[in-house]
């Protein structure tokens, strides 16, 4: 874009000039411009980089906590030898068996919304009905609504119903965030597919959940497979629901650190390698679907 | 309705086609109802009655259904509680939105470098509040914070900024926003890229200086974007609760308990349930209130500008 206009500016800059403040002429000279700009272009990356350094640096030093023999923990050099004793100790006690539960919470929270979700948002895509929007506002509006409004009826009916520091309790309360997440997400993956697919398929005899089967599901699998993995996260991610919906057998792996803080003390490789571990599946994920990424956790925000 | 101008469209096809999504979609719609509809009902319920642990005889009064709410407007804790939370959300908001907006400024480029470094800066969102918020209470604990180390080094050692009244709750909006800028740069960048070029190249030929343009070109066409964003994540900042719980435990004192903190005090420390649910009810009051602001003012009328 520059380029074109430095061969255009000279000529079109000069008959306006005298209209133009005359300390902005100077400003612009042509023959400097390609080099500013190439070092403008550099500065930025050089700027990006340093700030990039600048925010991350918090989330480095608990990783590299985690790796800290326990007696260096209060040093202030920089160098050390790396040990896996915070991962080590990790071992002996619940930490394991939480993380498990995390692992299941979410898996099954994750099979449970999309196998509701994904119908339920074909059906409003493809489906202009009067009041679609009225279902559609009102599932953003459970994205909005705060935890703590659905944890005290929960809580109490869980409390009647045995679900209390269940596995599956707790999976169904995820379905409060998650189900909002599958239905807005899957609505713009299935809008992506174009309708004359699927009315072809009519034609030659498909019924309408055949079509959606055969064509538009495959159509957006990339779509689904991103939208998993953003319920997954989300389940993952979970603290407040986990924290007061289990007691000792569901236990989710982030309230069992926040039990570290609690009640073992200030064993610093310990908590900082628990974690790691609790934040290394998200990292991961993050740069595997980080194209989709940008819908999911804007969803509701953009209408993309 | 069903529209009779297609050709291969007999009237029972379409009944059926209906009949077919509907099947589809009352599943989703049944459950939702059953979980957040049904919740919703119940926490109204529940905020009429003086329901608690202690008191389970009085469940389900309802001679005075009031009498949480008359509490509230009573209870100094409560009306403190709400300033606080309107201090806190102020202030992560005001800082997110600049931070968020300046770093997408800087990184609205073509490079490889800038793309990958987009996605990186995502890190702080995505990971878990509660890592988020040890990583903070790391930061805050004057033995291994690093800032406090070098502070030390420079010759101003400083006090635990969570432990000092004065700063707690500065540093709880400066850990929300490490976590939340992601958010409005992931917005602001969408909405830079966006942006048609012939308004900015026809206003830099008449000899528009940089910031006239990023003033009237730049932030006209982002203004809508940033507004949807603001409203965005002040609703999320009355969820705020691992980093308060974990960095501050509302304290000291009463300094950073914000409201959400406060009805979970009620409900879950003390179980005052219905005095926790009237609580509650009001944040989502809130809630609702600014949700319906987001639906009048941006989120439905800039969806013919954002391209697909």
């Amino acid at each position: 874009m520059s380029t074109t206009l430095t061969a255009d500016t000279p000529l079109l800059h000069a008959p306006p000039a005298p209209a133009a403040p005359l300390v902005h002429a100077p400003a612009l000279p042509a023959a400097r411009r390609p080099r500013t700009a190439w070092l403008r272009r550099h500065g930025r990356s050089l700027a990006a980089a340093l700030v990039l350094a600048a925010v991350l640096f918090p989330f480095l030093w608990l990783v590299q906590l985690a790796f800290r023999p326990a007696e260096a923990v209060f040093d202030d050099a920089l160098l050390f030898r790396p040990t896996l004793d915070g991962f080590a100790s990790l071992l002996q006690g619940n930490f394991l068996r939480s993380f498990w539960n995390s692992l299941v919470v979410s898996t099954l929270s994750t099979v449970m919304s999309l196998l509701i979700g994904v119908p339920a948002a074909y059906a409003l895509t493809r489906w202009r009905f009067r009041g679609r929007r009225h279902v559609a506002l009102w599932i953003l509006v459970t994205r909005m609504a705060p935890p703590i409004a659905f944890t005290i009826p929960f809580f109490l009916a869980w409390r009647w119903l045995g679900l209390q520091d269940t596995l599956l309790g707790l999976a169904l309360v995820y379905l409060t965030f998650n189900l909002a997440i599958v239905i807005w997400l899957m609505q713009t993956f299935f809008e992506a597919v174009p309708p004359a697919l699927e009315e072809a398929a009519y034609i030659d005899g498909c019924g309408v959940w055949q079509a959606f089967r055969r064509i538009a599901l495959p159509l957006a699998a990339p779509g689904l497979a991103a939208t998993a993995v953003l319920c997954f996260v989300f389940s993952w991610n979970d603290f407040f629901y986990a924290l007061i919906l289990t007691r000792t057998q569901a236990v989710t792996a982030p309230v069992a650190i926040v039990n570290f803080l609690q009640y073992e003390g200030w064993e610093w490789t310990k908590i900082a390698a628990a974690g790691t571990l609790v934040a290394l599946p998200v990292v991961v994920f993050t740069v595997l679907v980080r194209r989709y990424l940008v819908r999911g956790l804007t969803a509701g925000g953009v209408k993309d | 309705m069903p529209s009779p101008s297609l050709p291969w469209t007999a009237g029972g096809w379409q009944a059926e086609r209906r009949r077919a999504f509907g099947l589809g979609l009352a599943p989703a719609l049944a459950v939702l109802l059953l979980i957040t509809l049904l919740p919703a009902a119940a926490l109204l319920v529940g905020s009429l009655t003086p329901l608690s642990l202690t008191d389970p005889a009085g469940s389900f009064r309802f001679d005075d259904p009031l009498v949480n709410y008359r509490h509230l407007l009573e209870d100094e804790r409560f009306l403190g509680s709400i300033a606080t939370q309107l201090k806190l959300s102020a202030a992560s908001v005001v800082l997110q939105l600049g931070v968020g907006l300046g770093l997408a400024l800087l990184l609205d480029g073509r490079s490889r470098l800038l793309a990958s470094a987009r996605t990186a800066f995502l890190i702080p969102m995505v990971l878990p509040p509660i890592v988020v918020a040890l990583i903070w209470k790391i930061i805050y604990t004057p033995d291994v914070s690093p800032m406090h180390r070098a502070l030390e080094h420079l010759g101003l050692p400083v006090h635990s900024l969570i432990a000092n009244p004065g700063t707690a709750l500065w540093a709880i909006a400066v850990a929300d926003t490490w976590q939340w800028f992601p958010f409005t740069l992931l917005m602001v960048l969408a909405a830079l890229q966006t942006m048609p070029a012939e308004p900015l190249e026809a206003a830099r030929l008449d000899g528009a200086s940089r910031w006239q343009l990023f003033r009237f070109i730049v932030l006209a066409h982002i203004r809508p974007v940033l507004v949807v964003c603001g409203l965005f994540r002040l609703i999320d900042s009355f969820k705020a609760f691992p980093l308060i719980y974990v960095l501050t435990d509302g304290g000291p004192g009463n300094a950073t308990e914000v409201t959400n903190y406060y009805g979970f005090i009620q409900a879950f420390n003390f179980s005052y349930w219905g005095y926790g649910s009237a609580i509650a009810m009001v944040i989502l009051a809130g809630v609702f209130l600014l949700s319906w602001g987001v639906g009048r003012l941006g989120w439905n009328t800039h969806e013919h500008d954002t391209d697909r």
